[in-house]
């Protein structure tokens, strides 16, 4: 297995689908969204941001608290420790890749 | 994945926590046209008297009022193309963070007006108009913080020099200033209008 492809196999696969990649990407710059605040800001559909989430959720990459503000119910998605360490990560390898690719024209 | 791959995927991240955390509203348009009425502005005073309170107030306060209309219509207009939220997350912080700067302008341009010294305004503005812009440049687009930082450094001579520049220092100022900024966001608008994020990453 050649370097890239060593650091390809270390990407997060659940981070390294793009609709959870921006969802995390877009987490990681605030401390927390609402669900509306965030499905407007993807511009994506309830039911496909939802199962983003709930899988980010199970994974511990994202909390979600739901409350009622006044009577209305309210879902706020935050990342967790976990979540901004696996970001991180994530954003590392993409740069390794990126030098690797410098290093080895044609890579 | 290879090297421009990662490189791609990399500049989609930046560019969406640079959306989530900045005002994009701010128009070129309306930079190049408030550029445009300050150095109009200044180019007023060859046939009028900038020693006149009066002259020197009405000519300022069209620019301001042109200026802030030409900033609220645009940013109408571009919300509503884009369908973004005006009255955005992002919009709201930016305001709080030049609500200090604005109202320091209002009570100094009182004061100074009040004692006839209207014409060392343009210095304290601009040092008021630094200090929001700054302010407000972890949220607000790069150029915004560059204009900042150059009215900044060029308010304290315009405050030292005599009055007899301060008509030609707004014009330099925020004329020519607006004028550069509007053109740096306009090559920055076409960019990111090619870059089509939505439609690669959602």
């Amino acid at each position: 297995m050649n370097a890239i492809k060593h650091l390809f196999a270390d990407l997060d696969p659940l981070l390294h689908e793009r609709g959870r990649m921006a969802i995390v990407s877009v987490l990681a710059a605030v401390d927390s969204l609402t669900f509306t605040e965030l499905r407007d800001q993807l511009e994506m559909t309830d039911g496909n941001l939802s199962v983003h989430l709930q899988k980010l959720d199970e994974k511990g990459y994202v909390a979600i608290d739901k409350k009622f503000v006044g009577k209305r119910p309210q879902t706020t998605c935050r990342l967790t420790k976990a979540g901004r360490e696996a970001f991180t990560r994530y954003l590392d390898h993409l740069e390794a890749i990126v030098r690797q690719g410098r290093t080895k024209p044609g890579a | 994945m290879d090297a421009r791959q990662a490189t791609q995927t990399l500049e989609v991240i930046r560019t969406l926590m640079e959306r989530t955390t900045q005002y994009q509203l701010l128009t070129a348009r309306a930079s190049l046209v408030a550029g445009s009425l300050a150095g109009a502005g200044a180019l007023a005073f060859l046939g009028l008297d900038a020693a006149d309170p009066g002259h020197f107030g009405a000519v300022w306060a069209v620019v301001f009022v042109g200026s802030l209309a030409a900033t609220v219509v645009g940013t109408l207009t571009r919300g509503r193309a884009s369908g973004e939220e005006v009255w955005s997350r992002q919009a709201r912080t930016v305001l709080f963070a030049l609500a200090p700067a604005l109202f320091a302008a209002l009570v100094l341009t009182v004061f100074f007006f009040a004692r006839g010294w209207h014409l060392w305004l343009p210095g304290v503005w601009m040092l008021c108009y630094a200090q929001g812009a700054l302010a407000t440049s972890a949220y607000a687009p790069a150029p915004i913080r560059w204009l900042g930082l150059a009215v900044l450094l060029l308010g304290g001579p315009t405050l030292f020099l005599s009055p007899e520049w301060s008509v030609g220092m707004m014009g330099l100022v925020f004329g020519a200033g607006h004028l550069t900024l509007g053109a740096v966001l306009l090559t920055r608008e076409r960019r990111q209008a090619s870059l089509r994020l939505h439609t690669d990453v959602a």
